[in-house]
């Protein structure tokens, strides 16, 4: 079943077409890539699914009911969250407070709750920390949980970012370009993560990425968009195979990837 | 800077933080026995801005919004007290009420169309929303025009009427605790989270779910609830109000005691405030200082946004939400 | 503030028309203070509160220099002069400024830059003050304000013809200088994406210094306007027009030069007719204008909110 499924989607910004009557499918509990070179308007589907764009035309149809027209918060309270091609924590705020922020969205306390403290709120308020110090521990940052996010190690603000999504307890979490700036024992690890967490938590996994590597490995299904438009659709293997596929992308990308340049 | 590492790891043990803080309430409340009215007054004027400081800090230090016309805020609520006291002839403790929904009611107007836009704008619009305020309460009859609303009685507490200074050191002592527990409060919670989370990056912020709209209102709310309950007892407590007392000048003075402070941190903005307050009285009869006052809190402004844009108050070693005491071995110092 | 004394019986039609030119005037001034603000948003995206007190040492330093250079040269000539010169020193300072305060913080957050532009506001504003010890300073052009022509009952007077010729040669060079000349369009480029004109070669921090010197000259400008018009200046006449100016900006679309100018004239226009209405219905005009400005300020956040003239931003992150 199709947990999402992304209808005839175009999206356009001052005369550019980012995204043209873009149709795909991701199934519920699949880990799934979308691939393309740069510009390819990869960033613009994940910036339409999470609200932040708002579509030309096109449906978005998430869990039976459609996002178009919802703000980016209301879609996180569906179920979607992200992570950011360039890590983006809450800088000046500890890695605790960053995980918090997750749990944000599955937690109600209002402003009443908290200036009367009632034994509800507090009660909330213990268990919104042992959830973020539970996801803190899963990600392996918990010894640095009082420290700043700015004073972190790239690695470890990918880990809190991470940990930060996971605390919103998703049901289709959107990762955009996680391997980038990761050294290959990084990369096997992060595969070993997406696939741990697909199954501790039955979340669905859809990804950008331009690390072919860890796309064949880690996708069940890759999509490939060019120019805003969907030139491919399959398994990696039949990805890998399709001439127009080649011709668009990996002919180029290839080398880049190799030389170790990464956006 | 040692110094500092030094106080704040003082209070960053919550055992020391609390018999600290109950020392100080204890000298705060023993304080009117040996002090003349002078003092009394100065130190109620302390109160009075520290007051204001705490409600614009939700607002500024919370939620990273800035409000240029808080002076108006507090302008509602001294209004509303003064009018309803002296046209209406009703009493003191039921026109707080009344003054806390005007607030409301005036926050939720100004701010619901303007904290959708960029939040910059909020200045502009506060800032001429302050002016309207200003300029309709000096051409209004109902407001006293320029000459503003006088002899407004005292009000009464329990049978004893609130006039001899001690009074009102008291009453706004009490206010000032209320303040501080209710901003505590407000900050190690959800909301209080959600609030810094605007500040710190928006967008992401909503990428996590959080109703940036609605949270900015809410502040901007709260904020202005605050300053219009201490407009009310500021009329009371001056018996007179008039639009001079709101102006620009007054806005900005506020602004300052929280940002030198160190915005979002409550002694920080305590000690601000108090600052503001105290540091004219001990220029009074200097004349040529008193005047380059704003002048040499306009340098102090930039010098502290350029080399410590989070106040002057220090930081915390190690940080910790939800308000549980920080663990002094770990050394985070930025 | 406006030529309203010993208004006699006019027919409406004239009211309306003379209240016309005031208005024009008025706008002009707006209009070129507005571009400042705008230009400085559009390039940095900050709200230069101090922009409003660079305009009110213009209006200083046209009213100092001429006072000096006024035996020699006297007459338009030697205004012309002096608001040169006033140009130049606005433009020292409002360069000055830039690069004191806002160049260091152009990474830090946008709450910390406003904070900064408002701490600029106050030394000038206050150094001033104390330089002048608060009082006015009068303005002796030695021109009659009042000679010019009459159309009936309708005045326009030769130091109003030279204000909006003046104002519109500006408007014109400036609009000249953004949309042809290299310097122009490398402003517009930095307003759209300042990483992608450091990776071309564009020298960011000199274009963004330059255009904190032509805001200043602008405002500069109409501070010696300011000067003959209203024949005397003091420390807080920067307050109000800053708040209008961005105001115009606003009503314009912030960013847009053109709106800018748009914004300004049509905001003058606005206050003086606004002014002579609430006078015909028996309120104090003069007194409430500025609800007036500020309420149209309101009320254009509301419902345009990125001005007539201004682009629809695409939300990105």
């Amino acid at each position: 079943m199709a947990l999402m499924h992304v209808d005839d989607l175009t999206m356009r910004f001052s005369g550019i077409t980012a995204i043209e009557r873009l149709t795909l499918d991701v199934q519920e509990g699949s880990i799934t890539s979308l691939i393309g070179p740069n510009g390819a308007g990869k960033t613009s589907v994940f910036n339409c699914i999470t609200g932040f764009y708002k579509a030309t035309s096109g449906d978005i149809v998430f869990d039976g009911q459609s996002l178009i027209n919802l703000k980016p918060y209301q879609i996180t309270y569906r179920g979607i969250i992200r992570t950011f091609q360039n890590v983006r924590l809450f800088k000046n705020m500890t890695v605790l407070e960053n995980v918090l922020s997750g749990t944000h969205s599955v937690s109600k306390q209002s402003i009443f709750g908290a200036l009367a403290r009632h034994s509800a709120a507090r009660l909330e308020e213990k268990a919104v920390l042992e959830s973020a110090e539970y996801f803190l521990e899963y990600t392996g940052i918990y010894n640095k949980r009082h420290e700043l996010a700015r004073n972190l190690s790239y690695g470890d603000q990918r880990r809190t970012e991470w940990a930060r999504a996971l605390a919103s307890q998703p049901k289709l979490l959107l990762l955009d370009e996680p391997a980038a700036g990761l050294n290959r024992g990084e990369k096997d690890s992060l595969i070993e993560l997406i696939r741990k967490l697909r199954s501790d938590f039955s979340i669905t996994v859809f990804l950008i990425e331009h690390d072919m590597d860890l796309v064949m490995k880690v996708s069940e299904k890759v999509i490939v968009v060019n120019f805003g438009v969907k030139i491919a659709e399959g398994t990696p293997n039949q990805v890998q195979t399709n001439p127009q596929v080649i011709e668009a992308y990996l002919g180029s990308e290839e080398e880049e990837d190799e030389d170790g340049f990464i956006s | 800077m040692q110094y500092f590492t030094k106080i704040r790891q003082l209070l960053d043990n919550k055992f020391a933080t609390r018999a600290i803080l109950a020392a100080l309430c204890v000298i705060m409340a023993l304080l009117p026995l040996f002090l003349n009215n002078y003092v009394l007054n100065v130190l109620w004027n302390a109160f009075f801005y520290m007051l204001l400081a705490m409600g614009l800090n939700i607002i500024v230090g919370y939620c990273g919004l800035c409000d240029l016309g808080y002076a108006a805020k507090f302008a509602i609520g001294a209004y509303t007290t003064g009018i309803l006291i002296k046209t209406y002839h009703w009493n003191f403790w039921l026109t707080l009420p009344a003054s806390l929904a005007v607030s409301i009611i005036a926050a939720l107007l100004i701010g619901g169309p303007t904290l959708k836009l960029r939040s910059d704008y909020l200045a502009i619009v506060t800032l001429g929303f302050a002016e309207i305020v200003r300029i309709t309460a000096r051409n209004s009859n109902i407001t006293g025009s320029a000459t503003g609303i006088s002899a407004i009685p005292r009000p009464s507490f329990f049978g004893i009427r609130l006039v001899k200074p001690n009074h009102w050191y008291y009453v706004f002592l009490v206010l000032v605790i209320i303040f501080i527990i209710i901003s505590g409060r407000i900050r190690n919670s959800r909301v209080g989270r959600a609030l810094a989370f605007i500040r710190e990056d928006e967008d992401a912020a909503q990428a996590m779910g959080v109703n940036t709209t609605s949270y900015k209102l809410l502040a901007y709310t709260i904020g202005a609830a605050m300053g219009g309950i201490t407009g009310s007892f500021y009329a009371v407590k001056m018996t007179s109000i008039s639009p001079s007392s709101f102006d620009f000048t007054q806005s900005v003075n506020i602004l300052l005691a929280v940002i030198l402070g160190g915005m979002g941190k409550i002694p920080g903005v305590i000690v601000g405030a108090a600052f503001f307050a105290i540091f004219p009285e001990l220029f009074r009869d200097i004349p040529v200082i008193g005047d380059m006052r704003m002048l040499f809190f306009g340098i102090l402004l930039i010098a502290v946004m350029l080399n410590r844009p989070q106040g002057l108050w220090p930081d915390k070693l190690g940080s910790e939400p939800g308000g549980l005491p920080g663990d002094i071995n770990t050394v985070g110092r930025r | 503030m406006l030529a309203l004394g010993g208004v006699c019986v006019f027919s409406f039609s004239e009211v309306v028309l003379q209240q016309l030119i005031n208005g024009l005037i008025l706008g002009s001034f707006y209009a070129l203070v507005a571009l400042g603000y705008s230009m400085v948003y559009g390039i940095i995206k900050l709200l230069n509160f101090a922009h409003g007190d660079i305009y009110m040492i213009g209006a200083f330093a046209c009213l100092s220099v001429f006072g000096v250079i006024s035996k020699e040269i006297p007459g338009l000539a030697g205004i012309g002069l002096s608001i040169a010169a006033a140009m130049v020193l606005a433009g020292i300072i409002g360069y000055l400024v830039q690069r004191v305060a806002y160049r260091p913080m152009l990474e830090a957050p946008r709450l910390s830059l406003l904070i900064t532009a408002i701490g600029v506001s106050l030394v000038i504003y206050n150094t001033v003050m104390l330089m002048t010890n608060g009082q006015p300073l009068f303005f002796f052009s030695g021109i009659d304000n009042s000679a010019g022509f009459s159309f009936g009952n309708i005045r326009i007077t030769y130091v109003q013809i030279f204000m909006l010729a003046l104002s519109a040669t500006t408007m014109l060079a400036l609009s000249f200088f953004i949309s042809r000349t290299m310097m122009g369009k490398a402003m517009r480029a930095i307003a759209l994406d300042q990483d992608a004109c450091r990776l071309m070669g564009i020298n960011v921090n000199k274009i963004i210094g330059s255009t904190f010197i032509i805001g200043s000259m602008l405002a500069a400008i109409a501070g010696g306007m300011a000067c003959v018009y209203y024949g005397n200046v003091q420390y807080n006449m920067g307050y109000t027009i800053g708040i209008k100016a961005f105001t115009s900006a606003v009503i314009g679309g912030i960013g847009s030069m053109p709106g800018a100018m748009l914004g300004g004239l049509l905001l003058g226009l606005l206050e003086a007719i606004g002014t002579q209405v609430m006078t015909s219905m028996g309120m104090s005009g003069s007194a409430w204008k500025d609800v007036f400005a500020f309420g149209i300020l309101i009320v254009m956040l509301i419902l345009r909110p990125n001005g007539l003239m201004g682009k629809t931003d695409v939300e990105r992150m």
